[in-house]
């Protein structure tokens, strides 16, 4: 079931991104075009393109925002709830459906966003200076061995938690703003706030409970021979992972309770 | 021929009436075969299982009898059909008696009544 | 176990309003049935309910014996008073989508009943009028092979040539054996397809009864009884 919800989520939001990536896609090349002619008098055409570009790239990224509540507003919130609540699909299915598909796109268009930058500078210089870029790292890399594997996929995971714990924490600030009765969408930015308010009390007040213990953990280490210990590094980031993992996983549960057992369809 | 249904009295007799009407003037034949109870309903705008209870009154009645495999028919007993033919005008006529009782005529009165506007309807046709 | 709706003890209270004083109902299989009360009553508050898109204070609400989940979604079919339609697909598209997570849903039969009704397949439904919206999504309905068909205000928007079209759709199309719940205010031009009604005022069940019952007894039209009933 799952599946065939993703199917058509992506059915409903592919319209709106694909169109855009390709027109971000076009205007890199256009862009490259424009630079690579040595004309006279050629700068408005190519500010006017460059300008079109930037704001479509920008575009991409809050389309991915507003496509983000403005699904699970009407798909779930709106007269289409009356329908995806009836389809005998459990209800977390279609936090899940939709928080995988905002994740693909927002992955999406960073990746797009990358390859058109790529397209516009592209050309030898940049690519020696890229490879000679990927040696280093690859060097770093291999000095640290298992600790630079080990802290690259903290990362990875790190990043796609604090997407979806971010996306979650949306989710559940449009449902707090929908009982409002009206200005909702008020109500749903109050909530988000609030909820950033606490967040930061409870990050806080942790800091502040365990500050003298940190500090002694991080001076327990001897930074020598200019590489640093891969250890600390590993710890913040699984504390971090933690630590956002509590509040997304909260924010998830909090939300499917509220559409199972508080949501009221006008 | 169209289901004239009032709102005030069982769809199921009325159901049970205008069936027994459409036998005996004919319009369902002696041994023809009746739609399925579902496109009977659909005609006449009425719930299935109300016109599956008139056509089983019906059916213990005689006037209809069904066949597990092929449907439902009217019965081929001509002489069934004379009878609730009969049966319905003798209510019409009882109905019809009654009545001019209450308006003053006895028996004796409306048959001569009516024998009258009968023949004044002979002339002026 | 002949019900397919029942409700025990039934309570729903919303902040300063109590729809649903303690009901106890229970709609047998096989029946149309009509639910029928003035604005207000708890008709929509009890379909929700039974769709499970509320959950109960207290008491029990029963379809085909389960608490509503996964499962009762699967034999209902739910026609809600306002267009639930995904705009942005084509009918096709909202075939498809039926067709993919209803089992009991059959296409060939939509299909036929769009021909009838001259609808194209491949328009979208943002193109649509609001009366042809409707027809589409009453198709999508009848179409499923349910065991319960909850109908609310199935021809509240609609002008009376289309009443009749509506309820021959539904009488003609509900599966057999199955229970159909209407609900309604326009008394008159359903009663005739109703076996039973209901009548409900205040989150209280009034009256529950046979039509024909009701015509024999009282010697008027359910309208009329209603009307009684309900007088302001």
């Amino acid at each position: 079931m799952l599946g065939k919800l993703l199917k058509y989520e992506f059915k409903a939001t592919a319209r709106t991104f694909l169109p855009i990536y390709g027109l971000i896609l076009v205007l890199a090349i256009i862009n490259k075009l424009f630079w690579n002619q040595s004309i006279d008098n050629f700068e408005i055409p190519r500010m006017i393109s460059m300008s079109v570009y930037i704001m479509l790239i920008v575009a991409a990224f809050v389309i991915t925002l507003v496509v983000t509540i403005q699904r699970f507003n009407k798909n779930l919130l709106g007269d289409e709830g009356y329908l995806s609540f009836t389809l005998p699909v459990k209800a977390h299915y279609h936090i899940d459906s939709k928080m995988i598909v905002t994740l693909i796109w927002s992955a999406l268009s960073i990746i797009v966003s990358a390859v058109s930058v790529f397209i516009m500078v592209v050309n030898p210089e940049v690519l020696t200076q890229f490879s000679r870029m990927c040696a280093d790292l690859a060097e770093v890399y291999r000095q640290y061995g298992l600790s630079a594997h080990l802290i690259a996929i903290e990362i990875i995971i790190l990043i796609i938690l604090g997407f979806l714990s971010n996306i979650v924490e949306i989710y559940a600030a449009i449902v707090v703003g929908n009982l409002a009765g009206r200005h909702k969408l008020l109500a749903g930015i109050g909530a988000y706030l609030g909820f950033g308010i606490v967040e930061q009390i409870v990050t806080s007040l942790l800091f502040s409970g365990f500050n003298r213990q940190i500090e002694e953990y991080f001076q327990s280490f001897h930074y020598s021979n200019n590489l640093f210990p891969a250890e600390p590094a590993e710890v913040a980031l699984l504390v971090m992972i933690l630590y956002t993992a509590v509040f997304g996983v909260a924010f998830y549960f909090f939300t499917n309770w509220m559409l199972t057992r508080k949501l009221n369809l006008e | 021929m169209a289901w004239d249904l009032k709102s005030d009295r069982p769809i199921y007799s009325q159901l049970v009436e205008q069936i027994q009407l459409m036998v005996v003037s004919g319009i369902y034949a002696a041994g023809c075969k009746l739609p399925s109870v579902r496109d009977m309903a659909a005609e006449a705008s009425v719930n299935p299982n109300t016109m599956q209870r008139a056509l089983s009154k019906l059916e213990s009645d005689g006037l209809l009898y069904s066949q597990r495999t092929s449907g439902r028919f009217v019965t081929e007993d001509v002489q069934r059909i004379m009878q609730t033919k009969n049966d319905l005008a003798a209510d019409l006529i009882n109905d019809f008696i009654q009545k001019m009782n209450r308006l003053g005529f006895d028996r004796e009165q409306t048959v001569s009544l009516l024998n009258r506007m009968i023949k004044e309807e002979g002339q002026n046709g | 176990m002949d019900s397919i709706l029942e409700c025990r003890s039934l309570v729903k209270y919303f902040p300063g309003c109590l729809a649903l004083n303690s009901v106890n109902l229970t709609v047998p299989k096989g029946r149309i049935v009509g639910l029928l009360g003035p604005n207000g009553s708890g008709k929509s508050t009890l379909i929700k309910l039974a769709n499970g898109l509320l959950t109960p204070n207290a008491g029990q609400i029963l379809v085909g014996g389960m608490a509503p989940g996964v499962e009762t979604k699967k034999i209902v079919s739910y026609l809600p008073e306002r267009t639930y339609l995904n705009d942005w697909m084509s009918v096709q598209t909202m075939i498809d989508y039926f067709g993919d997570f209803y089992e009991n849903f059959n296409k060939s039969k939509a299909y036929d009943m769009l021909q009838r009704l001259h609808i194209n397949p491949g328009d979208r439904l943002k193109t649509m009028s609001k009366g042809t919206k409707e027809k589409v999504q009453l198709i999508l309905v009848m179409s499923r092979e349910a065991q319960l068909y909850i109908l609310d205000e199935p021809i509240g928007g609609v002008d009376p040539a289309a009443r009749d079209y509506i309820l021959d759709t539904i009488i003609g199309n509900y599966s057999e054996n199955a229970t159909v719940l209407i609900s309604t205010h326009l008394i008159t031009d359903v009663e005739k397809v109703l076996d039973d009604v209901i009548f409900i005022n205040m989150g209280n069940i009034v009256l529950t009864s046979t039509v024909d019952d009701i015509r024999e007894k009282e010697g008027k039209s359910v309208d009329s009884l209603f009307r009684e009933v309900f007088k302001c």
